[in-house]
Order: structure tokens, then C-alpha cells, then sequence
């Protein structure tokens, strides 16, 4: 995995592990919130499950209580980055 | 039934059917007139190689088509039926809730099991790989209050809802239950039931009921009432219901297709059938007295037809208690042997079939069984054409609860 998580990286995962269908370039629309598209604390501790899983390192407790995509993206990124990823 | 509020009715404004022998009302409606059985072989993957081989599986049902794929992940089978259930009730009844309303509307379901595909899914997930494999959405989806929570949801239902569990019986009991909130006050209730019980991990727990054919010829392995009795035949799926308010339904022009007039219900222990006559018997008094209807007014009664000799002993004793002499008289059908038993599904989808009946003026028959052998008169053979105002719909749980509904024919608009 490259050292940061995309949007369209995120689209995918929503996708698949919430079955929610979202275009990238909405959730990188600035003010852009989860609620928005339907995606649940559930959906994104799916997630956040799916990321720990493949890739091996700690997501930061409470990320799947973001509640905009930019922020997720910021926690998961910052764990990311500590993992030394 | 009591507590009402003056006035105050429940009656049926919609019927919303997925069946092993039909989705929608008119496919399912059409199949069980004719009397056809769809009792086979299961076929789903996994459960193949089981002791359990004949049951009702839904086959003209693709969730991909109708389930929003949100739901795909986040739910189990049994809920997809509910929420296809609940959608085909809803625009059956042409009703268009009101958003200023939302409290006006609540959801009731009954269920058996919950989500045991998932679930095993995710409890596979859990030995096989560990505990962060699970899926989030399990802490919801196999839980028996998954169907109400979604349908409440994703509708924007907000009035009272709830999940009845009390065994098969519970799927009339569930109406029972949506009645009384709308006597309270309560302008519609989503009611009804549907299963899922064909996936291994569910198949192999229905593997210990006693009561459980495991026939292997498709027209030998549910014939209740008579003396091949070897069991029940599972099925999945049910019927969900718009309940109204008589006098909401008529102020938005609904036709009201039929009421429920009587509900009663009792419990004997579980696979105690002996006992059940007289549980039975208890349920339909209760039921008839709520209705203020005299035996003799009843036009057909769905029976429970469980297909253990004993069970269908106590049921056919149970009419004769409870209704005297006209027990041998009245008509006794028992369409489900055609499609097997939905467990909490199974008597709604014979409040679905009376409704139905009553409304086409037909008597359906009882698949598969050509002649009983208790003193009832058992409608086998073909549909017949019957003048129907009043159905008697009866079931009963493995874990010993009964119940019964009285349904009364509707006006029309």
C-alpha cells in the first residue's frame, strides 16, 4: 500500500464493506459528510476493519466515528504515518 | 381485542407476499388457487448434503433486483424478504406516507431465528480467521429485530414498532399486536412476518425438532391430516401487511380489504400436542368471543396442519371443542402443504391466502392431500367456488404456543 489512503481507495472499501456506493469525487467535495451518503459508524468500523486487516497496522481508535470523509481519511493517514507505513 | 380507543379498527389495506409459489400477492394467490405444490429438493449451496432435503425454497426472487445493495451487505435473507414483503404491502395499498406524520406509522414483525445465514457467515469468519474478521454489521443484521429496525428506517417509520418472538404462533400474534397500537392510536402498522431458514447452519438446528420430515419425495413429505403423516416441510418467506385505521383508510379513499376482528392466544409446552387441543380449543374461544362472532358464522378455517399424527389429532379435536358439531362441517384447508411451513411466516401467508379467498370467493385447497383422515371436511382436490365473509386462521409453535385470528371480508371501498 502507497503511504496514504485515496479517495477512490475509500470509495471502494465503502463499496464493499458498507454497500454503499459513492462517487470519489463526492467525497472529496469540500463539506462533504457521511451522512449524506448513507454510510453508518458501522459501515466505516468495516472499513477500518478491512484496513487493519490487509495492511497490518492500527487505525486510531474512534476514526469510524469521523463524520466527514476528509476527516476519516485524516486519522486513517496519521496511523498510517506513525505505522511507519 | 381490548384497550381500544372509540372507534378504532384494524383492518387490511395491503398485502405484500414472497413465497416459494409466488412474489406478490397475485402470483402466490394464483398458485395456491390451483393448488400447486412447489414442495422440492432444497438447492441452495451448502445445503444439499443434509438429512433436511424437501422444503419451500423461494426461487423467483433475486435480491440483486430488488434490495438496494446497501442491504445486500448490511442484512440477512430473512430481512430481504421482509423488506420486499413490506414494499409490495405498502404500494399494494397505494399508501403514501405523510412526512409531517412520521409517528403515524409503525412496524411489527414477528421471527423464529433471526439472520442465521449471516450470522454463520460471520461466526465462520470468527473461528476461521479471528475475531477482526467479523463484520460490523452482524452486531445488528441476525438478530430477531433486524426486519423491523430496517423497514422502520428505511421508510421513516416512526411510530410504535417492535418484534414479536413467541414461535410460530408469534406471526398472528404479531398482528395482534400491530391492532392493538393502531386502537391506541396509531394511524398504520407495517405487520407480518417472513424467514429465512434454508441455510446450513439453520437447516442442522432444525435437524433436532422431532416434528421435522425428512422425507426425501417431494409429494410424500408434508400430508397432514392424514394417516402418511410424516412431519412438516419447512419453507422461507411470509407476508407483510399494511395494517390501518378503519377510519384512516377510508378518509384516503383506501379499500378496506378485510378486518381483523379476533385474536386469541395460549401456550401448552413445547411438542406437547396432546395438550395443544385444549390450548387450541382456548385460543379459538378467545378469538371468537374478541370477534362477537358465533361459531357457525365461520366460513373456513386455515388450519395448522402440522403433519404429526398426534398434532393433527389435537387440532382436528380442538375444532370440535371449540366449534361443536359445525367443526365437521365447515371447510378446513391447509394450503401450506404446498409450500411448507414459514414458521413465523406460515400463518401470515394464510392471512394472506384468507384475505385473498375471501375476496375471489374461493375455498383454495390443500396440495399433495386427497383424503383426511379426522373428522373434518378438508378441502383436497381443486379450488371451489364458496361465499367467504369470515376465515378462521390457526397456528402453532414447536415450543408449544397457539393462537388463533379471526378475519372478517372487507367492504371494498
Amino acid at each position: 500500500m502507497r503511504n496514504t489512503l485515496s479517495y477512490p481507495e475509500l470509495a471502494a472499501l465503502i463499496q464493499a464493506r458498507a454497500g454503499v456506493t459513492v462517487d470519489p469525487v463526492d467525497l472529496e467535495r469540500p463539506g462533504s459528510d457521511f451522512d449524506e451518503f448513507g454510510v453508518d459508524s458501522l459501515g466505516l468500523l468495516g472499513v477500518v476493519g478491512e484496513l487493519e486487516n490487509r495492511h497490518g497496522f492500527k487505525v486510531t481508535a474512534g476514526a469510524e466515528s469521523a463524520k466527514t470523509p476528509a476527516e476519516f481519511l485524516e486519522l486513517v493517514n496519521t496511523s498510517l504515518t506513525k505505522a511507519g507505513a | 381485542m381490548t384497550s381500544r380507543q372509540q372507534g378504532r379498527r384494524a383492518v387490511v389495506t395491503g398485502l405484500g407476499v414472497v413465497a416459494p409459489n409466488g412474489v406478490g400477492a397475485d402470483a402466490f394467490w394464483k398458485a395456491t388457487r390451483q393448488g400447486v405444490s412447489v414442495l422440492d429438493r432444497i438447492s441452495r449451496d451448502g445445503c444439499t448434503e443434509l438429512p433436511l432435503r424437501i422444503a419451500g425454497q423461494v426461487r423467483d426472487f433475486d435480491p440483486q433486483a430488488v434490495i438496494d445493495s446497501r442491504y445486500l451487505v448490511q442484512t440477512d435473507r430473512f430481512t430481504h424478504y421482509a423488506m420486499a414483503a413490506a414494499d409490495l404491502a405498502v404500494a399494494d395499498a397505494g399508501f403514501h406516507p405523510d412526512a409531517e406524520q412520521p409517528y403515524a406509522v409503525g412496524v411489527v414483525t414477528a421471527a423464529g431465528s433471526g439472520g442465521g445465514e449471516f450470522g454463520q457467515r460471520e461466526l465462520q469468519q470468527l473461528w476461521g480467521q479471528g475475531p477482526q474478521f467479523v463484520g460490523p454489521y452482524q452486531s445488528i443484521a441476525w438478530f430477531y429485530a433486524a426486519s423491523t429496525g430496517q423497514i422502520s428506517i428505511r421508510g421513516g417509520y416512526k411510530g410504535p414498532c417492535g418484534v414479536v418472538a413467541s414461535d410460530e404462533a408469534g406471526g398472528l400474534d404479531a398482528l395482534a399486536h400491530a391492532a392493538r397500537a393502531i386502537q391506541r392510536g396509531t394511524d398504520a402498522v407495517v405487520a407480518g412476518a417472513a424467514e429465512a431458514p434454508l441455510a446450513p447452519y439453520s437447516m442442522v438446528c432444525q435437524l433436532g425438532y422431532p416434528e421435522l420430515s425428512l422425507a426425501d419425495r417431494p409429494d410424500r413429505a408434508y400430508l397432514p391430516f392424514t394417516a402418511q403423516a410424516c412431519g412438516f416441510a419447512p419453507a422461507e418467506g411470509g407476508a407483510m401487511l399494511l395494517l390501518e385505521d378503519e377510519q384512516a383508510a377510508r378518509r384516503r379513499g383506501a379499500p378496506v380489504r378485510a378486518h381483523l376482528a379476533g385474536h386469541g392466544a395460549t401456550f401448552t409446552g413445547a411438542s406437547r400436542w396432546e395438550e395443544s387441543r385444549e390450548g387450541l380449543a382456548a385460543a379459538i374461544r378467545i378469538a371468537l368471543a374478541d370477534a362477537r362472532t358465533a361459531a357457525e358464522d365461520i366460513d373456513v378455517v386455515f388450519a395448522d396442519a402440522l403433519g404429526v399424527p398426534a398434532a393433527d389429532r389435537a387440532e382436528a379435536f380442538a375444532l370440535a371443542d371449540a366449534l361443536g358439531p359445525y367443526a365437521e362441517r365447515v371447510p378446513v384447508t391447509a394450503p401450506k402443504t404446498g409450500i411448507g411451513r414459514a414458521y413465523c411466516g406460515a400463518p401470515l401467508l394464510d392471512v394472506a391466502a384468507a384475505v385473498l379467498a375471501m375476496e375471489d370467493g374461493v375455498l383454495p385447497p390443500t396440495p399433495n392431500v386427497t383424503e383426511a383422515c379426522h373428522d373434518i371436511a378438508l378441502v383436497t382436490g381443486r379450488a371451489r367456488p364458496a361465499e367467504l365473509r369470515t376465515a378462521l386462521v390457526l397456528s402453532r409453535g414447536l415450543m408449544g404456543s397457539n393462537a388463533a385470528l379471526v378475519l372478517r371480508r372487507g367492504e371494498g371501498s
